[in-house]
């Protein structure tokens, strides 16, 4: 390590290089001179070759042009004759010669000894960093999340991080050296000669894989291999980059799971769609059709006999067909009751006043002869199917007319109570007979009557419209009342968002 | 009656011999009744339309009016006008769908193979017959039937 040291503080200070030249001219004068005493003539040109040498070698060309003259002046004055004088003869020329020579080869041979001492140092110190690097990098490659392992083609496992540590539950020195697939008992998700074949072919290889830890768990992983190749191409280990997804494997599967059961439960509503389709289909069409005929012959037998038998006859004649009716009325509202249920509802901003109005004229002629005091407040917007919120307000304003038919002087009030902020609440209230808080849960059922039916008609069919269609919706319905003080009906809707509402 | 030799002939197809009583019982009101012909099933109505099987003989009159059931036997109504509205020569018979229900698929069915009426016959019979009387009077003597239907 010294040898560079010198080098380079020759080569960076000329001072120091040129006065080597001095020095070692100088020194070698000062051997050669007493030498010389001793009748040892010829020790002066060797003397001066290595001065100029020692030179050359370490000082470079400059220096050892300086030597050669400092070493020829020298040479010329103390030993070549005559003696002490500064004369140039042609005698002195072959000396001179072999100075120029051995000084330019010396220099020569120190150029390249340079160069390569050069190329070995920057060779060296390339090595130190790229050392220096890959250190620094296999100490990354243990920050990171990922479980990274690389295993040779003998799937023999030669590097461990930290993450395959914590995911696997090996240290690296338990797995390094151990076969891999043998440790972790993969399950590779194709043929092993497949994966195999694929990651010579490209290079690359990434699937699903299941494993198993050092605590006997199972987990998933989605791994990725790398092949590394040598400078001949030849496949000389693997990298392995795996992460853990079992538990995201297990919500997939779960997702599946819950899908197929509900793609299952879709297909069983269909099909029991289908069949109440079916159902009202023939509701429809084979019950009225007998229904027809009892009351179509009743009909008929009545003109017949109805001026030859008594009034009993008559009554019970009256009575089949007034039953008849019922029944018919019954068929068509449990029809349209199930239709509700079936029909898409096509949504658009239905204004309520507008519905109220059309209502009232559907009801006109239930309140003829009626004594009724209507008091209709400002309504809203409303936003739904039209036809059926008009359904809804035909049901509700007929059952407070009905309700009322007792009443002198009847009251029927209709308006938008306060909601909230994200529901409308609009109620019909009347000053009818009311009903008794107790059974209010029974109002909306379907055939469900908190009165007698020769006392007040109906099929008790309507007030389940009315839910039905609310709840389409996805609103609410809800009653008040007080026996023989009035009943008020409420239903809610949200509001919609955004530009869909313009109230 | 003047009217009375004006009158146009009526098939009724329909299956149930309830309903062929009481739509007869209704039409009697015009006396409309003697001018139908009544056809128990598809197969029988497409027979006497074409004048083949049993109505090989008849004359080859086209009705002034079917009236016609959608549920029959054999053929169903949809089917027999189908047949009817694809025949050069019988589409041009007014063809009214007299049925018991409403059911909305069956309404778009008819009128897109081209029915000229669809009426759902009321359970009460007064508005049974009103509607009857009203179907007979409107096809067989008020509208003036196509070329080639009988008229007396």
């Amino acid at each position: 390590m010294t040898q560079p040291k010198l080098h380079l503080q020759f080569a960076h200070s000329s001072v120091l290089r040129y006065g080597l030249a001095v020095v070692s001219v100088a020194m070698a004068l000062a051997i050669a001179l007493p030498v010389q005493h001793y009748k040892f003539r010829e020790v002066g040109l060797p003397l001066f070759l290595f001065a100029v040498a020692v030179t050359a070698w370490y000082a470079g060309v400059g220096p050892a042009a300086l030597s050669i003259v400092l070493s020829s002046l020298c040479f010329d004055y103390f030993f070549a004759p005559p003696l002490y004088s500064l004369s140039f003869t042609l005698a002195d020329v072959p000396a001179l010669l072999i100075l120029l020579t051995f000084a330019a080869l010396i220099t020569r041979f120190s150029t390249v000894r340079h160069r390569v001492e050069g190329e070995l140092r920057q060779a060296r110190d390339d090595l130190q960093i790229e050392v220096a690097e890959r250190t620094q990098q296999a100490s990354l490659l243990n920050l990171t999340h990922d479980s990274i392992f690389v295993r040779d083609m003998d799937f023999v496992i030669t590097f461990w991080n930290l993450g395959a540590q914590e995911l696997y539950g090996w240290a690296a020195e338990d797995a390094i050296g151990k076969h891999s697939n043998q440790l972790l008992q993969t399950v590779f998700p194709a043929p092993l000669e497949e994966v195999q074949a694929e990651l010579l072919r490209t290079g690359r290889w990434a699937g699903e894989l299941k494993r198993t830890t050092a605590q006997g768990a199972t987990v998933v992983v989605a791994a990725r291999y790398a092949l590394r190749r040598d400078e001949q191409a030849r496949p000389v280990a693997i990298l392995e980059t795996s992460n853990d997804i079992t538990e995201r494997k297990r919500r997939e599967e779960e997702i599946q799971g819950l899908n197929q059961e509900l793609a299952e439960r879709s297909t069983q509503l269909e099909s029991i769609n289908k069949e109440l389709e079916a159902f009202a289909y023939s509701v429809s069409h084979d019950l009225r059709a007998p229904l027809r005929h009892i009351a179509g012959f009743t009909e008929l037998l009545h003109k017949k006999v109805s001026s030859v038998v008594d009034e009993k006859s008559n009554r019970y004649i009256a009575m089949i067909l007034d039953s008849a009716k019922r029944m018919g009325n019954l068929i068509d509202d449990l029809l349209a009751f199930s239709r509700i249920g079936r029909a898409e509802t096509q949504k658009t901003a239905v204004s309520l006043a507008q519905l109220v109005r059309e209502a009232l004229a559907d009801v006109r002629q239930d309140t003829e002869g009626r004594n009724i005091a209507w008091k209709i407040g400002a309504l809203p917007e409303f936003y739904g199917d039209r036809s059926m919120l008009r359904l809804v307000l035909v049901n509700l304003i007929s059952n407070a007319i009905k309700f009322t038919r007792t009443r002198p002087q009847a009251e029927i009030e209709i308006g938008c109570a306060d909601g909230n902020k994200d529901n409308l609440v609009v109620f019909v209230r009347d000053n009818g007979v009311g009903f008794d808080m107790k059974y209010v849960n029974k109002l909306f059922g379907v055939f469900q009557r908190l009165h007698e039916s020769d006392a007040f008609e109906g099929t008790g069919i309507g007030l389940a419209t009315v839910q039905r269609i609310i709840h389409r919706h996805g609103g609410k319905v809800w009653a008040e009342g007080v026996v023989d003080s009035g009943a008020t009906f409420y239903f809610s809707a949200p509001k919609p968002q955004g530009h869909l509402w313009r109230a | 009656m003047e009217s009375m030799n004006r009158l146009g002939r009526i098939l009724m197809v329909e299956d149930d011999p309830k309903d062929v009583e009481l739509t007869l019982t209704a039409l009697e009101e015009y006396n409309l009744a003697n001018e139908v012909v009544v056809a128990r099933d598809g197969e029988k109505a497409l027979d006497y339309l074409y004048c083949r099987g049993e109505y090989k003989t008849r004359s080859s009159d086209n009705p002034a009016v079917i009236l016609l059931d959608l549920k029959l036997p054999k053929v169903d109504g949809l089917e027999v006008l189908k047949e009817i509205k694809s025949n050069g020569k019988l589409r041009i018979i007014p063809v009214v769908v007299l049925t018991s229900s409403k059911e909305e698929k069956d309404m778009v069915a008819s009128y897109k193979l081209g029915v000229n009426a669809y009426v759902v016959k009321p359970v009460d019979f007064h508005d049974f017959v009103n509607a009857i009387k009203e179907l007979g009077a409107f096809w067989a003597i008020i509208n003036e039937p196509p070329p080639g239907s009988v008229r007396k």
